[in-house]
This record gives C-alpha cells, structure tokens and sequence, in this order.
C-alpha cells in the first residue's frame, strides 16, 4: 500500500521564496492536437559498425568485492565542439583489491559524422587509471569547452578540456580528489554565481580489509554483500569559486549532516522557487531530498516529502533517478529505481513538497527488476517526457537462490501517456528482448537527426549503443544553449515553447539516470505541428530570450541575453 | 408410531470423520447430501401407511437422484396434506438441491412450525443457514436441535466448531464440555476442545484434551497436530517438529490428512513441509480448492507471489464463488500493484461475503492507491466498525486522514494502530511522516528508534515475508 507516499505536508516555510523565480509551467492546452504516432524503435548499433570495441572490466572475482558489481557509468558530451556528440565510457582500474592483469583504460570516441566513432583515449589523455565508476561532463571554467569528472572507488579525476583535443589532470589543483569510493557527479550551479558546482555522492565506507564474507549454506560460496552490511558516508558539495578551484562546503552547506548510501543524484527545483535542490537515491537506507534554502544551506526533508522510505517505511535500494514534469503541471516529478521485490517509485509532486508514489504501470513492470540507469526524455518527439530503464541484478549468483529474479535484466520502455506510462517495450525493438548487466545510461542524439539516442553502460560487457529509428516522424526543435552570465550548463533554465495549440515546458536539470552524463542540447518535440509558435528561455540569471517562428528540425545555438546566434542554426542530419 | 425398520433404512449414523477443508463445493455437496440423509427423518404417527410408503419413495428417488419424480410425488402428497412435516422437510432438502434456497427455507420453515420438535428439520434448516452464509442462524438451529436432543453428537460437533470459527470461544468450550458430559465416546470433541483451549492460549488444557483425544485413538491426527501447535506455543520447535513426523506418518496417501498437515505446518511456519505435503494433496486430490488455496498460502509465506496467485487461481477456477479464494487471489494482485484486477476480486469478495472486514481493509487500500480517498476512508471505517480491533485498518485509515491534512483524525487512529500493534512498522512510519509534517522532530526520532528496532527485530526473525492479516484456509464448520 502506498499511503505513506501520498501523504500531505505541512506547507514548507522557505526563508526566500523569489517570486519572480515561480514557476508555474504550462500544461498542455485542450485545444491541442492528437501527437502524430511515431512508432519508435531503438536498434542496436554492432561495435563492428560504430567501431566502439571497448569492453567494460568490472575485476570480478571470487572474493565479491563490491565495486565490482556497481559499475560504470558513460558520457555523451560534445569535446571537440564540432557539433556532433562524442562518447565517454568508464572502466575499472586499480585498486586495494585489485591489479588487473593488463592495463585498463576509460575510453573516449570521437564520433566522425558518419555513424562511426575513433578511440582518442591515448591522444586526449583521459585513461584514468582509478577503478572507475562515472562521469560527468560540463564546463565547469566557463572556457566552452567540456570538462570531465570522473568518479572512482579511490580518487575521482577533474579533466580538463584544453580546447584541442587533449586534456589535463586538474583535480589536485581544484581539490576535488574526494577519495573514498563515490559514485555520481552533478554539475549545477546551487547558488546560482554562474559558476558549475560539483555534487559527488559517496557511497559506503570500503576498503579491501572490509571485504566481509558473504554467503549462504546452500551455495557454499560467496556472494556481493548487501550495502547495509557498511557504513555509511556523507556526500561531498564543492563550491566552484572560479579560479579553478574549488571548497569543500559539504559541512557549512549541511549536506554532510545527512551520511548515506548514495547512487544516482539529480538537481531539480521541486518547490519551484529558482534554486536547485537535490534528490538522490540510497542503497538501504532513506533516500535523501535536500532542499535548497538560499543561504548556502540545504535541508534534508526526504521523510516529511515522503521520497525517503517504501510505503512500509522500509528503506530501499535506491540506484538511479531522475526528475521531470511528467503531466505537465509545472512542477518536478521524481523516479527512483530500486532492486527486485521493492517496486520503483514514480513520485508524483503535489506542489506543497509533499510527493505521492504513483508507479501505475511501471510497478507492475518493475517489480522483480532492478534498476539503475534511467532517463525522463522525449523519445517520440512528441512533446511529453517518456521513460527508459536499465536494469540488472548486482548478484550474479541470483539466479542460484530464486527462479523469478536474473542476473540479467531487459529494458523498458515507457511511453508518457499524459498523466501516467504505458509500458510499450515490447513494441521498442528487438533489443528490448534481450537481458544486459546494465547499469550507466546516457541519453544524446549522437546522428543529430532530431531524437534521442541511447547509450548504456553493461557491468562487464561491451555497452550498448541504441539508435533512436522514428523519433524525429514527429517535428521538432533542438536548442544548443549557450550562457553568458548563467552558469555555462544552463542548469536550471526553463524552456517553455507553443506549437500546434500545445504548450510544454521543461526545467533543465543536472545529473539523473546513473553514473552517467547526458547530452547537453535539448530537444523540443511539436508532435506533427509544422511551425513553433514560440520558444522563450527564463535563464537562471533571470534574463529571458523569447524566439518567434524559430525553424523546426533543426539545432540552433540560443545565446543568453542575445536569442539565436546567427548562422547558428544546424540542420537535421 | 415410528417405523423402526423404516428409520433404519433411512437414517444412517452420522458421519464421525469430520473433514476440515473448507471447501465450499465440497461443502455444498456435502450439505445437501446431508440434507438428503435427514429428509428421511422418523415419520410420525399420524401418517397412513399409504402416505408412509409414498414418503419413503419419495426419499428413495431422491437418493437415486431422480429429483422430478420425487419432486412429483411430494407434491401430490402435500396437495392432500399441506401440513404434512416429513413432506415438506424432504421438498426442502429438494429445493435445497436445486440451489432455490429461499424456498427450501420456506419448506423447512414451515415443517418445523407445524412440528417444533421436528430435529431433521431443525438440522436441515441449520445446515440450508450455512449455505445461506448465516453463522448466526445456524447457531440457533443447532442450539434448538441440541435443546431436542442433547446428545445429538453431529450438531454438538458442528455447533462447537461454528462458535469456534465465529471467535466464540468460551460458549464453544461450554458447548463441548456439556456434549463430553453427554457423549464421553464422543471423540471427535476432544481435539475440538484442545483447540478451543489453544486460542484461549491455554496450553495445558489444549494438551489435556488432545492426550486424551489420543489415548482414545492414538491415531488421531488432529490431536497429533494439536500437539505439535501446543509444543510451538511453548516455544518448543524440537518437539513440535516430531508431531509433525508422526502426522506425516499417518497421513500416507489421504489428502484430507495431507492437507490438515499443510495447514499445521504451515501455522508451524515451516513452509517447505508445508509445501511438499499440500502438493502432495492437489496431486491426490486435484479437484479441491481448499488445498490450492492453503497452498497458495504457503507461496504466500514464502514470498512468492506468482506461484501464489497461480494456486489461487486454480482455486477460483474449481469453485469461481469461493470467497476466500477470491480475497487471496486479489491480495497477490494487489501485492504486484495489478489494483484494476485486484479491486475486481475483492468487490466480488465482498459480494459473496460481507462480513470479512479484511476484505473492505483491502479494497481500502487499492481505492486509496487510486487517490479515491474518501471511499477509501469509508471502507476502513466499515473495517474497523466490523473488527474494532483491526490494527492495519485504523493505521490505513490514519494515513488517509493524514493525506487529506486532517491532522487530528489522523493521530488518533495511527495512535490507535501502534498501540493495537505495537510492532506495525507501518503505524510507525505513518506516525512519523505526521510528526515530521508537523514539524515535531522529538517525536520523529522516537518513531524512527521504533522502526529501527523492528527492523532489526525483523531481521533476526527470518521466513515472516508476508504480513498477509488473513490466516490461511480456515477450516469451515460441517
């Protein structure tokens, strides 16, 4: 039963409340048009064919170590600005259990335009080196050239895109090492200087020596450990203070009040008041909603919100979220995936931050999966946030003690049906039959034809690199946002835009899914609207661009304060 | 005056073996043939030979089952004597048979007002009351037959074991206790009274009587399984299990024994015995729901809803109108969060049988998942009108209060849950999500503390998965 999840809340009391920040989103108007159907499938782009060969090492072993189980994550982000999605994938490396046999590298492939891709790791110098875990991309120095942050179990790196292909170690210089073992970056701009700064979830407290042993009698063998077997550590907050250097402000910032088991992690503004609050999901423990107060503070407030615990008041095994306003009611919806038998949540905001869990369809589909990677994104371009997940069981010996859960676990595609998801995989494609190790997901258009591709991160397998085949039947609208007071990600702009009597809008938010980094551009679906009314952009510094006929299926490069940037425009490939 | 050779003929001792699946087809099936058995009851003086012998045919077609010929004969019989008792108890038990219940009512009803003191009547009336889902008519009839005849060993039995379904403990116990003093052969009571006893949570005189029971038939397997509950409840797990062994050795291929040991095991908590012998059973005895159902209990138990709902299924497939079937099949779609289905079953539930308050709790909790909030308020309010002990449902019914920011409501029902069961983790957390909305932090870490050590209590206490409130199939009185 989910009472618990729809329970009511007190009304918040925020110290600063903008009013001019308030966002209260259109939602779609009744004078609509019926979105063109677009039949979309994701089809399996074969390594042979993008010449992406890296394989993930997840170091498995007999002794379970567990951040074997728990990896990686993976990039789209555009590193050469030419335009065209480039691709980054984390490996293992390294570490106090581990030596592996043959160096282990990260990858990054430079997409050539055509389909293809070419392994640049060497040349860029971004291996690693660390037993990786993710990474996030963005402009953290305002340079417009996009930087990686790569996590570890051990020392997390800060890459430096020196705007010629090549990078550079910066993370002593910018002291965000932050070693432990962490798991998800978020890029954001919490005090909204206009400068990126940098959310890392830290996940348990681990070391070779406290590797326990974990079995059962009837295996006689060793299994992963349940995280609740460790303990917990407070996630890091580092302020960039934008001389590429950064301060450590867990403490003052009171996210280090708050020790957990922390995954995925996404910035949103659930209350709508232009400051970026954070959800991120814990494995065993309540899942935390920090809620930016202004000052430099946050408040945990997951349990009065009701996106801490099940229904049960049980904590689960929180992985990957994301957020969205998925019926377009202006305000932010949260998704987080847990492990089998625990059902995901769809948390659906009722505007006085107090959320109630309303899965419908996907609990049904979820219930003996579990998830990791995940993304709110547009497949079918036709204008509404629809959801995909990546699922896999950490346990590869699940199989062994129950006949109802697998190691590996398929996809799932949902289709945004207006107020709830309909669950359309089995029509998505052949790969939706097939069962991965998944973990990170990305979502980007990597063929710039106008929607949205995918790429997922396999635990000890090739990745998988997914074509989006009929999202761009329906119109639509890519924006390359491009800042010049606003932080350089554009974290938190609000796009709003008309076409065919249908009004959205979106929140740009950092982070979601897991161990991974999205596409920066956003794709604006008009369904079979022919012309877009209007586009405007409310950038985070409160500056607006309001766009008038803007050209559809096609990017165009948007500049704060200044509307589209002539010659901007790209067109669809 | 009687026909003593007549009587023989017709009226066969009572069945002793009791069954204790609570089948309804089964049941049903068996009711009416009881009814058939007592249609024949003594036929009194006043009848002619003439009407004698047409009574006697008219009870010989109806055990060959040759319904319209009897149904012809009893008619002519009552054209010329409308008040003729026997006619009209055997007419009823006629009906009975054809499914019109309200007219079988309507016959035995009026055989037993012509003469009072007719017991197959008054038995047959309580037995039609049991179809009609009416425990507290069949208690009356029985009551009144055991006025007749205090030594009626049948109605002793089965009105004891009503009262014990109802809750009606100590009037049970009063019950067997007056029927031993009648019938001290009686056996059959013994384990009845040792089980009267043992929710009464009195283990030395549950153990007295099923010894007893025991010395009397040392193969008696519900004293046997009575013996390994006593054992349980005195936490002693060693002895209990070896009560179970020598059930299992009795039980050898009789489903009905089978079964009884499924349902003890599965009381016993020890699922995998509990498993192995119920499929033993539905592979004996494929066509009986109870068995699928105590099975699919025991998938419950063990945390497997899919095999669960498929057990129940099967149930609901031998016998669509089981309620029983139909609240457990709608508690595993419901624990898949399939509410569409799940609110199907337990509306049905509520249709065939209204007075089970776990099934409004349930549909409750469906309604409010489909943000129907105040029908789901309403439903927990029937639940907890109907058993105002009902933990879960006041808990469910605080968090709808609670939903609906009525603050108040919802405090003093959570309050009311924790305290009805203090170990509801559920009650706790609901209690803290208020405090917390409430901005009373103290309270939300006293709450927390709670939830913490029932965790960690839980942890320690393996093979509780479920918290299903619903005990698995419930033997039905016969």
């Amino acid at each position: 039963m989910s009472f618990i999840s729809k329970t009511v809340y007190a009304a918040f009391q925020l110290g600063l409340i903008l009013s001019l920040m308030v966002l209260n989103l259109p939602s779609i108007s009744s004078a609509q048009e019926a979105p063109k159907k677009a039949n979309v499938t994701f089809e399996e782009v074969p390594a042979k064919k993008s010449g992406i060969i890296w394989v993930h090492n997840n170091a498995h072993s007999t002794n379970r170590y567990l951040p074997e189980t728990v990896g990686a994550g993976g990039a789209f982000f555009d590193y050469d600005n030419d335009g065209w999605m480039d691709i980054y994938l984390v490996n293992s490396g390294p570490s106090d259990f581990y030596t592996p046999t043959t160096p282990l590298k990260n990858a990054l492939y430079h997409n050539n335009h055509d389909g293809t891709f070419s392994d640049v790791t060497d040349k860029a110098g971004v291996a690693g080196g660390t037993f990786g875990m993710g990474v996030a991309a963005a402009d953290y120095d305002g340079d417009r050239w996009a930087d990686l942050y790569i996590t570890s179990y051990g020392r997390n790196i800060l890459y430096h895109n020196n705007g010629n292909g090549t990078f550079t170690d910066v993370t002593d210089k910018a002291g965000v090492a932050a070693p432990g073992w962490s798991t998800c970056a978020v890029w954001f701009d919490y005090d909204n200087d206009g400068k990126l700064d940098l959310f890392v979830s830290s996940f348990v407290v681990y070391e070779k020596s406290l590797n326990i042993l974990c079995t059962d009698e009837t295996l006689s063998r060793r299994y992963y450990c349940v995280p609740r077997l460790f303990k917990p550590r407070s996630s890091l907050l580092f302020h960039n203070d934008g001389n590429g250097k950064f301060t450590d402000v867990s403490k003052e910032s009171g996210i280090a009040d708050s020790p957990g088991k922390s995954f995925g992690a996404v910035a949103t503004d659930v209350n709508n008041d232009g400051l970026m609050d954070l959800f991120v999901a814990n494995d065993t423990l309540p899942n935390f909603l920090f809620i930016n107060k202004g000052d430099g503070k946050f408040e945990e407030v997951g349990l009065a919100a009701g996106v801490a615990f099940s229904d049960a008041g049980k904590p689960r095994s929180g992985m990957g979220v994301d957020a969205a306003d998925y019926d377009g009611d202006g305000w932010q919806d949260l998704f987080v995936a847990n492990i089998d038998r625990e059902f995901f949540s769809l948390y659906h905001n009722q505007k006085d931050l107090i959320f109630t869990d309303e899965p419908d369809e996907i609990g049904t589909a979820t219930q003996m999966l579990s998830g990791w990677g995940l993304r709110f994104f547009d497949y079918d371009n036709d204008s509404d946030p629809d959801l995909f997940l990546v699922n896999g069981h950490p346990d590869d010996f699940i199989e062994m003690r129950t006949t109802r859960v697998r190691y590996k676990e398929p996809l799932l595609m949902f289709e945004n049906t207006g107020q709830t998801f309909r669950n359309v995989s089995a029509q998505s494609g052949i790969v939706f039959s097939k069962e991965f190790s998944g973990r990170g997901m990305a979502v980007g258009d990597f063929d710039n034809d106008g929607d949205l591709d995918v790429l997922i991160s396999n635990n000890g397998e090739p990745p998988l690199l997914l074509r989006n085949e009929g999202g761009n039947r329906n119109n639509w609208l890519g924006l390359q946002l491009v800042t010049t007071k606003s932080n350089p990600a554009a974290v938190g702009a609000v796009i709003t835009w008309q076409a065919g009597g249908v009004k959205r809008g979106r929140l740009k938010t950092a982070g979601g899914s897991y161990l991974s980094s999205h596409d920066p551009r956003e794709i604006l679906g008009i369904g079979s609207a022919t012309k877009i009314d209007n586009v405007e952009i409310r950038w985070p510094s409160g500056k607006v661009d309001k766009l008038a006929n803007p050209p559809i299926n096609s990017y165009i490069k948007v500049i704060e304060g200044e509307g589209v940037s002539r010659g901007g425009g790209r067109p669809a490939n | 005056m009687k026909t003593p050779s007549l009587q023989q003929k017709l009226i066969r001792p009572l069945p002793l073996a009791i069954r204790v699946h609570s089948s309804y087809s089964l049941w049903h099936k068996y009711i009416v043939s009881f009814l058939l058995l007592l249609a024949s009851a003594p036929i009194v003086s006043a009848q002619t030979s003439n009407t004698q012998e047409r009574l006697e045919n008219a009870a010989t077609l109806i055990r060959e089952n040759r319904i319209a010929e009897a149904e012809q004969q009893l008619n002519s019989i009552l054209r010329i004597a409308p008040n003729e008792a026997v006619a009209l108890n055997l007419l009823g038990t006629v009906r009975a048979q054809q499914g019109r219940l309200n007219e079988a009512e309507n016959l035995l009803t009026r055989a037993i007002h012509v003469d009072p003191k007719f017991v197959p009547a008054h038995m047959n009336l309580a037995f039609l009351y049991m179809l009609k889902h009416a425990p507290e008519k069949t208690i009356l009839e029985l009551k009144e037959v055991i006025n007749l005849e205090p030594g009626n060993a049948e109605a002793n039995y089965k009105l004891a074991r009503l009262l014990l379904s109802q809750g009606q403990i100590d009037e049970a116990i009063n019950t067997i206790e007056k029927a031993k003093a009648e019938q001290p052969s009686f056996v059959a009571l013994l384990p009845l009274l040792g089980e009267a006893y043992l929710r009464k949570s009195n283990a030395e005189k549950a153990e007295e009587n099923y010894l007893l029971a025991l010395a009397a038939q040392k193969d008696n397997a519900d004293a046997i399984l009575g013996l390994a509950r006593v054992s349980q409840m005195r936490g002693d797990t060693k002895t209990a299990l070896g009560y179970l062994s020598r059930a299992r050795e009795l039980a050898g291929d009789s489903p009905d024994l089978l079964y009884k040991l499924g349902v003890a095991a599965l009381g016993l908590g020890v699922y995998d015995e509990a498993q192995s012998v119920l499929e033993q059973a539905v592979k004996l005895k494929p066509d009986e729901p109870a068995y699928f159902i105590a099975l699919g209990a025991t998938w419950l138990k063990k945390a497997d809803v899919f095999t669960a709902e498929q057990a129940f299924r099967r149930a609901l497939k031998l016998q669509p109108d089981n309620a029983q079937g139909q609240m457990y099949l709608g508690y595993v779609l419901y624990k898949q969060k399939k509410f569409g289905e799940a609110k199907g079953y337990f509306e049905k539930t509520i249709k065939t049988d209204s007075s089970v308050p776990e099934s409004f709790y349930y549909l409750g909790l469906i309604v409010q998942e489909e943000n129907e909030d105040e029908r789901a308020i309403e439903l927990f309010e029937k639940a907890v009108k109907m058993s105002p002990l009902f933990a879960n449902a006041h808990v469910a019914l605080g968090a709808s209060y609670l939903k609906l920011k009525d603050y108040v409501r919802a405090q003093k029902e959570l309050e009311l849950g924790a305290k009805l069961n203090p170990d509801d983790s559920k009650a706790h957390y609901q209690l803290a999500l208020l405090y917390a909305r409430l901005k009373d932090q103290k309270r939300v870490q006293a709450e927390m503390q709670i939830i913490e050590k029932l965790k960690a209590l839980n942890q320690s206490q393996k093979g509780q998965s479920d918290t299903f409130v619903i005990t698995p199939a419930t033997p039905n009185p016969r």
